[in-house]
């Protein structure tokens, strides 16, 4: 496999013998994964989401010629000078942020493109979405939170930038920030019927008007997210973030161990890939992803990894002089 | 916004907004308009993002339904469902000279019933109210009840670390969670509603507190001073040791619970039964893991009359 070895100053592995990579179990239950095990996932996650999205723009680019770029409020005019391993890191250290919030951040993903076919997360946007999602999160899910001028000055953006920032992604999502089964499934039957509630319910699927109707106790997506990441970007090797070198391995569940969660694997699976497959999304419920990401990131991510890395160089730097003025 | 209603009195300044009762100009309908001022520096109140991601979902005839939300330039409009009054400024209506008066006994249990009904939805789809009291008990002509304000509320599926203990008005937070327990889930809700049914049957507020302290010393006074044997684990609870200490200086004898039937008799017109004390024991249990769950409590004997009805 071709992945580029020297990674960012900080790391010595400059070996690609995978014996030599250690591994880390994970705990089932992702409250007790330490926040920094999760950061690294999260971090692998979104890189490896950015980078098919721009490889895929620059593809389309190639092929069309120069497109008009679907500008969003999530926009930079050029990539930030901070990777998304660093940016996380900075927002989870100075704005507390709890292991649900940094999860929801990635079920959000999906939320806001299933319902914002314009957003797409790349090397411009995922900054800008990254502080929004989770300060979202944190005042949603959260008892503990922050003011949104905490939250800007963390994430080295205008207070009143934020503050567009977060109506834009809760009118979009419609104010569908909790994550739950069928939540994505709602918000889209919400958006196609351009209402703020159903109040049809006729129209909805027999299951959803149950989950409607009746109680929706199910509480399973993080957890899902959490599991379904491990799988795809787990492994060191697949992953294109390169700032850990660990291989990542769920916690083989123990027989007859009361496991209340014993339903996930089949149970709310629509709400992930209930959308057609599009040209930016992720379908996170197959199992085979890892082959097609393999594929993908030693054929065509080769050079977009080495800029990364050299970037990551020079950011180190800045995120220094950043921290010391603090 | 001002196309489609048409903004009447001011009904209210909520925690973090103010209410207007509201016309629907299209369908002559009226609504109750919670206008929410969205601050440079908060962004969207927390409270906001809660109360409609929550309400959104909550979809019963017990509960205050929330029917969409409007943005402006600076606010934020949710609107809800319109109620005539509040539980809160219907019994303060009923006082006669400074002589608060409870409730007739029957329309104490059909609230009470409804209060559980609602509830036991909010509990179901895994959402805490937190902040159960009369002012946000909303009624209307017909007696219907219905749960409204869910600023504080929370769903409690999705597992997070801090839970705050600076939930729920004083007067109807749980001893529990007044010794500083973050553990806590439905029971919390449980504790407002026995709290609340007492003070629709006096008409008084049953342990009006000033300060947490004071708030544990009313509880234990009338309910017992809990013991590791009546509440095993109780002894861990951060603030028990403090509260524990000061209540036995100013009670050096053990002192008993006192008769909560004879109590709040004494401030009702209608003879009270034992069934309706029974339930009342049941809501207001000191330990948390005793108190009647929502649905339990619907099936108690003293709303047969309704359970019966229905099957």
């Amino acid at each position: 496999m071709s992945v580029p070895t020297s990674e960012a100053p900080t790391h010595t592995g400059d070996n690609n013998d995978p014996l030599d990579i250690p591994t880390v179990v994970l705990p089932i239950n992702f409250l007790k994964c330490s926040r920094s095990d999760l950061i690294v996932l999260i971090s692998r996650m979104l890189v490896f989401l950015i980078q098919i999205n721009d490889n895929n723009a620059k593809t389309e680019e190639d092929k069309n010629g120069p497109t008009e770029a679907k500008l969003t409020r999530f926009h930079s005019s050029t990539p930030p000078n901070i990777s998304i391993y660093n940016y996380l890191i900075r927002l989870t250290k100075y704005s507390a942020l709890e292991s649900a919030v940094l999860l929801s951040s990635v079920y959000y993903i999906d939320l806001l493109s299933s319902i914002y076919p314009s957003f797409t997360l790349n090397s411009l946007t995922a900054h800008r979405y990254l502080l929004t999602a989770t300060s979202v999160a944190s005042k949603g899910l959260c008892d503990s939170f922050c003011t949104n001028a905490h939250y800007a000055k963390v994430g080295g953006v205008q207070c009143s930038e934020l503050n567009i920032l977060e109506e834009e992604f809760l009118r979009k999502v419609n104010y569908r920030v909790i994550p739950r089964d069928n939540n994505i499934s709602l918000c889209e039957f919400e958006y196609q019927q351009n209402e703020f509630s159903i109040t049809n319910l006729n129209i909805l699927p027999k299951d959803l008007q149950l989950s409607v109707m009746q109680k929706n106790s199910g509480y399973n997506v993080l957890e899902m997210y959490y599991r379904k990441m491990i799988q795809l970007i787990g492994s060191f090797s697949s992953s294109p973030d390169k700032n850990r070198r660990v291989d990542y391995k769920l916690e083989e569940r123990v027989p007859n161990v009361s496991n209340i969660r014993d339903d996930i694997p089949n149970h709310p699976i629509r709400d992930i890939s209930i959308r057609p497959p599009n040209k930016r999304s992720y379908d996170i419920s197959a199992e085979n992803n890892n082959d097609t990401f393999s594929n993908r990131s030693s054929q065509k991510n080769k050079t977009s990894l080495i800029n990364h890395n050299k970037k990551l160089a020079t950011e180190e730097i800045k995120m220094q002089t950043t921290e010391r003025t603090k | 916004m001002s196309s489609q209603f048409k903004q009447l009195e001011k009904l209210g300044n909520g925690t973090y907004a103010t209410v207007y009762k509201g016309l629907n100009k299209t369908t002559g309908v009226y609504v109750a308009l919670k206008e929410v001022k969205l601050d440079s520096e908060e962004g969207t109140p927390s409270t906001a993002i809660r109360e409609i991601s929550l309400m959104k979902e909550l979809k019963h005839e017990n509960i205050v339904r929330l029917y969409d939300v409007i943005h402006t330039e600076n606010k934020l409009t949710l609107v809800f469902e319109y109620m005539d009054n509040d539980l809160k400024k219907y019994m303060d209506s009923l006082t006669v000279g400074n002589n608060p008066q409870g409730l007739e006994l029957h329309l104490v249990k059909y609230f009470q019933w409804q209060l559980l009904e609602g509830l036991a939805f909010c509990h179901e789809n895994k959402i805490l109210h937190r902040d159960l009291k009369p002012q946000n008990l909303l009624i209307n002509k017909r007696g219907q009840l219905k749960l409204g304000d869910f600023g504080l509320a929370r769903a409690f599926g999705i597992p997070v670390n801090t839970f705050s203990s600076e939930v729920v008005t004083l007067w109807y937070r749980a001893p529990d969670v007044l010794m500083g327990s973050r553990t806590y889930t439905t029971s919390i809700d449980i504790w407002s509603c026995g709290c609340i049914l007492a003070e629709m049957i006096t008409g008084k507020p049953l342990f009006p507190g000033t300060n947490d302290e004071e708030q544990l010393k009313l509880i234990f006074e009338m309910m017992g001073m809990p013991t590791e044997a009546t509440w095993p684990g109780v002894s861990q609870l951060p603030k028990y040791a403090t509260s524990s200490a000061s209540f036995q200086q100013q009670h050096p004898q053990q002192l008993q619970p006192k008769d909560l039937k004879a109590l709040l008799q004494a401030n009702c017109k209608e003879k009270l039964d034992d069934v309706v004390i029974n339930l009342l024991h049941g809501l207001l249990q000191l330990n948390p893991d005793m108190r009647l769950g929502a649905k339990q409590a619907l099936h108690h004997t003293w709303f047969s009359e309704y359970y019966q009805r229905q099957t």
